[in-house]
This record gives structure tokens, C-alpha cells and sequence, in this order.
């Protein structure tokens, strides 16, 4: 059953140089139970995207949102603040990269996390602080009671995750979106955030968008993959099939550039030429966005824009003329042993 | 004491640097003393490039400083071609810089941001080459040309006006223009996407190649250590627990935080099957270290021994030494 269920959602920022599409007409649907990684470098979009289904964004950053943005059939774009809150914490839960930022720096744990409780589901102190206990224990924090009474500075980087985390899941939310989550973490304390992250949502059976920058990541955690750039999804599908057998140049080239830990030791590691390019309105040319870096790209890329669209071949949907083939995916991977 | 002695090192006179004993301590009120890294050795061997590995608060940045000699070290000594950095001061120690060089893990705040490209890579020579005064305007352009950036185009352009990885190239024509024995680098391309990340460790690998360069490059993400790295050193809370050949670690790594690090390492297989993370808990302070081996309060094979008594290096094969008091391979 589909929970969200995005299409063409555009967000303009305002800059010196003109307007800027961080967003460029993004469609998807997400089912409940399900896990989307939504994966892109720097600038692609991909956190201007989800904050753009809460309305996160401050208002003098946003020029214009546009697009409708179904979450359990209420167009959140629709709805102004004083609704909106009805669904930020209660029925949408978000965690952020840095959780310092996120967390208060002078209010203890117990308080910010009852004060989400007693606010959205108005218990009483005592019956918010046993839940908040019963939270802790969840994510996996020793000792909760005395835990309570500690400031963020006190817990280390993943400590304090798994308390935003616990935060962000305080209301058991339906949908939970995790921007970044372990990218400033260790990696052994990353693979103990993302197995926390599994089993909340194999407890719970809540959707979840994790947006990172990572591919490793979302091998390990996602059911489907969608790939940003420019602002686009360029390629979306189950996550074995991206991973594998990705379709769109971009995501193929993406994945080759990637050291492996199993590689051998000095291979080299095939590149992608130039940059995104610039998301300001009037330089936007046409077509594909990937086109000038993309090896594949013919006339038809520089002058029309290729839809998201799926073909014969299976299930996985791609925004791109001319896409890799099953016969296409034998030079890169022996690019990669090489 | 966890990842003491020196067994692993080699005969000075078959390498470039070697670094013994390594102390650095930072004072943080009170008498206290945070021992960031505490008795590391290790050595590079000419046109060796060593990996250093280790997650935040293992010292790995703080050993780069040290053997730049921008910090303070007690009780060590750092062969650098057969003089003792660590003893060297004032103009001696000045004359020997231009031979060993750094780049850092954020290009933007490690370039003058008034400062044209062109400006930026020439500042070495303003320095020390006084003399050749003519000269500097083709040794500029040639770097940079040699590091991916055309001095037509970008010569008189400013920081801003470029990308992370642009940036980085002009950090690394920077620090090859003196033509260095010894490039140490930490983290440079930690900030960057993967698409630029692997064009500048392709770049880095070519520079390496090019001009001859000894490198220690310091990382967290292990596959990009193994791709660049003969040699790797895993450092935890400021001790070294194992070194050695690159391949051969990473296919039978000895020490128990080696292995946990490798099996943290995302890979890109789908599996979402319910795998125990490799290590519980969190790196400790190194404010105040465990006893015994730092990694016993993580570790799952930890004994008594390890508690009270700090494992020393031992060598476990060919080119493979470590810290354990219970190895995986013996």
C-alpha cells in the first residue's frame, strides 16, 4: 500500500545568480514497510528533496515550492504550519547528520525527549518519562534512568544518534527520513546505527527514506535505490538491480569510480570528467542533465530532456536515451579489476 | 603497554623515514595530559607509499603533525634521511622542509583566500628559490599543468571560484612544486564525492609515479587506503596494532580491530540479511586509555592478560607484524 506518493516536485531556492532548481520535478511513491535509499553527491538534491516533503526549508531560502506530495492521501503541500505539525513528529519522524545540532546543547536528554511526548501525545510527566525510558532501552542505550538526566556533550557521536533517533521515533512514526544519518560516525559505530535502523524498521514495519551519499550504505539497508542528479532522479529500482546492473550511465559510472576493499591494491579507479552542472534556472540547458560527462551521449542527450521511464528489460526505471545493457555491464566491471 | 617495540622496522638505511618511539601529549588543564599517540613506530621506505588507518581519535592526524614537526614531541625520534627531525631546530630544521611536504583534508580552509592560484603555488618558491626569480612563472604553470589545471584559465582565479577537488589540485601542486621526497597527506579526499575522489587518487598515484614521491596517506575509508597503499598501519586510541603489506593484511588481518574495521567496511553486495555489527560500543577517550591493550574494552577475544599487560609488536608473517595477545593468525 502506498504511503507517499510524490509527483513532480520542484523546489526553487533564491541566489545572487537567479533562481535555483534544487529539485527538478521528482516523482516516486514509497510503499509502507519499505526502506528507499535515495543516493547522489554534493548538490544533486537529494536532502533539498526530503526536506521538501516535510517543508523543512526556511521560508526566505524558498523562492517557490511546487508539486504535490500525497502522504497517506493529505497533499502536505497543501496544508500550511499549524497543520503541518499535525505530521512532523507524529506521523513523520527525521533524523539529521550531525546530531549535535539537532539536540539541544543545554537540555538534558530526559527533557527532549519528553517534551515530544507530552506535546504530541499528551501524557503526563510520569508516563512520559517511562516511555521515554522504555525509548532509550530501544535504541540501545545502557543504564537509561541515570541516562536521562545527561547533556549531548556527555554521549559520543553514535550515543547521540541513537538519542535522536529515539527522538525521532518517540511518536512512532509511519514514515521516518534519515538524512545523512552516519556520515559523521565512526565505521564500526556506522554498522551499529544501521543495524539499529534495520531492526526499528522490521519491528515497527514503518517506511524509511535514508538519504546518503554512500552506495555501501544502502546495499546494506535499502529495499529500493533512487539516484539523484541535478536535481533528478535519474535512475530508480530494487536496490540489487541498480547495484548490479545499473542502467543509467551516470549511476554505471558512479559505481565503477568506488574503490573496492576487495580490489587489488593500485588498480586504478575510473573517473567521471568534469562537474555537475549549475542548477541556476536560466543557465539549465534542455537536455539530460549527465550529458556533457556522459560517454554514451549523442545529439538527441544535448537537446531533449529523457524521461524517467522503465523498459521491456525489467522493473527498474531510468531517465536516459541511450541505456546500459546487460552487454554493457561486462567492460565495467572488468574496468574495475583491471 | 598495547602496540610497543619495534620489531617491525626496518634497517635505517633502507628507508626514508623512520619514526621511533612517537610521543605527543596535549596538556588540557590541571597537570592532565591527553597521550593523543603514545610509543608508534613505523618506516617508509623510498617510493612507498604507507597507509595510515584508524578511526577519529586514534592519533592518525596527530603522528602526520608530528612527523611535519608542526607539533611538539617527547621521547621520540624521527629519521628523516638520517637526521633526527625530532632534535632539529630553528634554521637547520628550515632548510630541510622544502623536503618533506603536506596536504590537508579540507583544500578550502588550507589556501590564502585573497591569493590567486598562480600566487598560492608560487609562495614555496618566493621562499627558496630567491635566486631564480625567472624562472618561477614555468615552474608555476608546468605543476599546474601537471596536476590537471591549465594556468591560462585558472592561474588568476581565487579560491572560491573553485570545486573541492579543484582546490585539492592546487594544494597538490603546492606541495610538489619544492619536488619533495615526502608527501604526507591527511585525509584528502575525505570531503570530496566519489566521482572526484577517485580522479585525485588516480592523480595522487600518477604524482607518486611522476616525481618519486614517498607518501604516507592517511585515511578512514579503508578501500581507498588499499588502493593506494603498499603498506598499511591501523592505529586505535593512539597505539599501532598492526602493519604491514597492504594485500596481505587485508586478506588475513591478525589483530582483532584490523578485522572489525575491515567487516565495518560497506561493501557494495546487497545483503540486508541481520548481521551483528563487528564491534560494540565506542572508541575511548584518550584522556584515559584502558589498560593493558586499548582495544580490550571492545574486543571480543579479550582475556585478563589483556588488561593488565600491553601486547608488543610481533612479527605473525613475511611482511605483517601486530599487537595481540590473542592474534587471529598465528
Amino acid at each position: 500500500m502506498t504511503l507517499l506518493d510524490v509527483s513532480d516536485v520542484t523546489t526553487w531556492f533564491g541566489s545572487k545568480q537567479g533562481p535555483v532548481r534544487a529539485v527538478d520535478g521528482v516523482s516516486l511513491q514509497l510503499d509502507r514497510g519499505r526502506t528507499l535509499g535515495l543516493v547522489g553527491e554534493s548538490g544533486s538534491g537529494k536532502s533539498a528533496f526530503v526536506r521538501s516533503i516535510m517543508r523543512l526549508h526556511h521560508p526566505a531560502s524558498v523562492a517557490r515550492y511546487d508539486g504535490r506530495i500525497l502522504f497517506d492521501g493529505t497533499d502536505l503541500a497543501q496544508l500550511g504550519a499549524r497543520d503541518l505539525r499535525a505530521y512532523w513528529g507524529p506521523r513523520i519522524g527525521i533524523v539529521f547528520q550531525n546530531p549535535m545540532t539537532s539536540l539541544n546543547p543545554v537540555v538534558r536528554i530526559g527533557r527532549q525527549l519528553t517534551e515530544t511526548l507530552r506535546a504530541h501525545l499528551g501524557l503526563d510527566r510520569r508516563a512520559a518519562r517511562e516511555r521515554a525510558i522504555e525509548l532509550l532501552t530501544w535504541v540501545g542505550i545502557a543504564d537509561p534512568e541515570r541516562r536521562l538526566r545527561a547533556y549531548p556533550h556527555e554521549f559520543s557521536g553514535g550515543m547521540r544518534q541513537r538519542v535522536a533517533i529515539a527522538i525521532a521515533l518517540a511518536c512512532e512514526p509511519e514514515l521516518l527520513i534519515a538524512d545523512e544519518p552516519t556520515t559523521a560516525l565512526d565505521v564500526t559505530v556506522q554498522t551499529q546505527i544501521l543495524a539499529l535502523l534495520n531492526r526499528i524498521q522490521r519491528e515497527r514495519g514503518m517506511s524509511m527514506i535514508v538519504v546518503t551519499h554512500d552506495l555501501g550504505v544502502v546495499a546494506g539497508i535499502a529495499d529500493e535505490v533512487a539516484v539523484m542528479y541535478a536535481g533528478r532522479i535519474v535512475e530508480h529500482g530494487a536496490t540489487a538491480d541498480v547495484v548490479e546492473r545499473p542502467r543509467m550511465p551516470y549511476t554505471g559510472a558512479l559505481l565503477a569510480s568506488i574503490p573496492r576493499i576487495d580490489a587489488p591494491s593500485q588498480s586504478r579507479l575510473p573517473t567521471i570528467p568534469g562537474r555537475m552542472p549549475s542548477l541556476v534556472a536560466a543557465d539549465g540547458a534542455r537536455g539530460c542533465p549527465f550529458a556533457p560527462r556522459c560517454a554514451h551521449a549523442t545529439d538527441r542527450c544535448v537537446v531533449e530532456q529523457p524521461p524517467l521511464a522503465q523498459d521491456d528489460h525489467g522493473d527498474q526505471s531510468f531517465a536516459c536515451w541511450h541505456p546500459l545493457t546487460p552487454a554493457s555491464h561486462a567492460p565495467v566491471a572488468q574496468e574495475m579489476e583491471s | 603497554m598495547a602496540g610497543s617495540g619495534t620489531a617491525h622496522l626496518r634497517a635505517p638505511e633502507d628507508v626514508l623515514l623512520r619514526v621511533e618511539g612517537l610521543e605527543v601529549q596535549f596538556p588540557f588543564g590541571r597537570g592532565q595530559y591527553v597521550h593523543a599517540v603514545s610509543d608508534v613506530s613505523f618506516d617508509l621506505a623510498r617510493g612507498e607509499t604507507l597507509g595510515l588507518v584508524g578511526e577519529s581519535g586514534s592519533g592518525k592526524s596527530t603522528t602526520a603533525l608530528a612527523v611535519m614537526r608542526l607539533l611538539r614531541t617527547s621521547a621520540s625520534s624521527i629519521h628523516f634521511d638520517g637526521t633526527d627531525l625530532a632534535t632539529t631546530e630553528g634554521e637547520e630544521l628550515r632548510k630541510l622542509r622544502p623536503r618533506f611536504q603536506m596536504i590537508f583534508q579540507d583544500p578550502a580552509s588550507s589556501v590564502n583566500p585573497r591569493r590567486t592560484v598562480s600566487q598560492i603555488v608560487a609562495e614555496p618558491l618566493k621562499l627558496w628559490r630567491r635566486d631564480a626569480r625567472d624562472g618561477w612563472k614555468d615552474t608555476v604553470a608546468e605543476m599546474l599543468d601537471a596536476v590537471g589545471l591549465d594556468v591560462e584559465a585558472t592561474g588568476d582565479r581565487r579560491a572560491h571560484e573553485f570545486s573541492g577537488g579543484q582546490l585539492q589540485r592546487v594544494c597538490i601542486a603546492r606541495a610538489l612544486v619544492m619536488q619533495p621526497e615526502l608527501l604526507v597527506a591527511d585525509e584528502p579526499v575525505s570531503a570530496l564525492d566519489v566521482s572526484i575522489q577517485a580522479q585525485i587518487v588516480n592523480l595522487l598515484k600518477d604524482m607518486k609515479d611522476r616525481y618519486g614521491l614517498t607518501m604516507l596517506f592517511i585515511a578512514h575509508d579503508l578501500a581507498v587506503v588499499k588502493n593506494i597503499s603498499n603498506r598499511v598501519a591501523v592505529m586505535y586510541v593512539g597505539k599501532l596494532c598492526e602493519i604491514g603489506d597492504v594485500e596481505r593484511i587485508y586478506a588475513r588481518p591478525a589483530h582483532p580491530y584490523t578485522r572489525a574495521l575491515l567487516d565495518s567496511s560497506p561493501r557494495l553486495r546487497v545483503d540486508r540479511s541481520e548481521v551483528a555489527p563487528a564491534v560494540t560500543g565506542d572508541i575511548p577517550s584518550p584522556a584515559n586509555p584502558p589498560s593493558g591493550c586499548r582495544f580490550h574494552t571492545r574486543c571480543p577475544h579479550a582475556t585478563d592478560v589483556c588488561r593488565r599487560e600491553e601486547p608488543v609488536m610481533r612479527q605473525v608473517a613475511a611482511d605483517q607484524f601486530m599487537a595481540c595477545h590473542h592474534p587471529l593468525v598465528d
